[in-house]
């Protein structure tokens, strides 16, 4: 018996491919290490750097990210296929959202406010260690919030 | 420097695990809850001897694959899908908080399960294995 679908896919934007989940959350512990990390030893570059990493990922797709692209190259071929797949949408929203504090905490830097620079990369840091170990992310659930108003949906 | 350093990153490490455990419970008390819940419409049954109806959001990524399984195991029923972000007054009347979240109605339209996440519709349907 066919599937019927009440309210959804309503819009003609098609759907992106999905993606395997557990690619973003490998990008995302990689970010929370690194993070926490550069906080340690008062390494700041690692700061713009990682605006950077997550700018490619977010702005050019997966293939572009540093981490994503090491996942799907070295990771992921020495794991079992994945249970589910994703909407590529919701995580880039929250990559998008983690460039734009991380850039933040680097023009803090610049501007001679590390505690600035450093709380903001802190949490980016948070949430994304949380995104990483528990899978609550909290980009991707502002993505909700923002899909609703613009009405975009997906598979 | 460092130790301040080391006691804030040993704090934030123990908030997400907190962040974890609580989210891990809350999703329990999700599953355990057991509302009142009204009669599944007739627009969604529509006729069918057993409905299994799928609350989704946008961002659900265990919802295709809850649908495949519901489909797969009890081919004689009818699978509905309702994304709750747009049908908010019926995820409001069924108590909808959580992404997957699965509803079997029979025939007269009464609830007679209710599975929260994907791990809870493969425990159904492992234990009680759907009868014709």
């Amino acid at each position: 018996m066919p599937t019927d679908l009440v309210g959804f896919m309503m819009d003609a934007m098609p759907t992106p491919a999905p993606i395997d989940p557990r690619g973003p959350r490998f990008n995302q512990a990689v970010l929370a290490v690194a993070l926490l990390t550069g906080f340690l030893a008062d390494w700041r570059p690692v700061v713009p750097l990682f605006a950077l990493v997550l700018l490619a990922g977010a702005a050019f797709g997966p293939r572009y990210g540093p981490f994503l692209a090491l996942y799907a190259k070295v990771v992921r071929p020495r794991l079992g296929p994945p249970a589910e797949l994703e909407d590529p949408r919701p995580p880039r929203f929250a990559s998008a959202l983690g460039v734009v504090v991380l850039t933040a905490g680097a023009l803090a830097f610049a501007a001679g406010h590390p505690g600035i620079g450093w709380g903001l990369a802190l949490v980016v840091a948070t949430l994304a260690g949380l995104s990483a170990t528990t899978g609550i992310c909290v980009g991707c659930e502002l993505y909700l919030v923002v899909a609703r108003r613009r009405k975009v949906v997906a598979g | 420097m460092f130790v301040t350093r080391a006691v804030i990153v040993v704090v934030i490490l123990l908030a997400v695990a907190l962040a974890g455990r609580l989210y891990r419970a809350w999703r329990t008390r999700l599953q355990d809850e057991r509302p009142a819940h009204p009669l599944i419409p007739a627009s969604l049954r529509a006729g069918a001897h057993r409905t299994w109806v799928i609350f989704t959001s946008p961002y659900c990524a265990t919802c295709g694959p809850v649908e495949a399984r519901l489909r797969a195991s009890d081919p004689a029923a009818r699978v509905v899908k309702v994304d709750a972000t747009r049908e908010t007054q019926l995820a409001d009347a069924f108590s909808i908080r959580s992404a997957p979240t699965v509803l079997l109605a029979d025939s007269d339209g009464y609830v007679t399960a209710r599975l929260v996440g994907a791990g809870a519709v493969d425990d159904h349907l492992r234990q009680a294995p759907v009868q014709g």
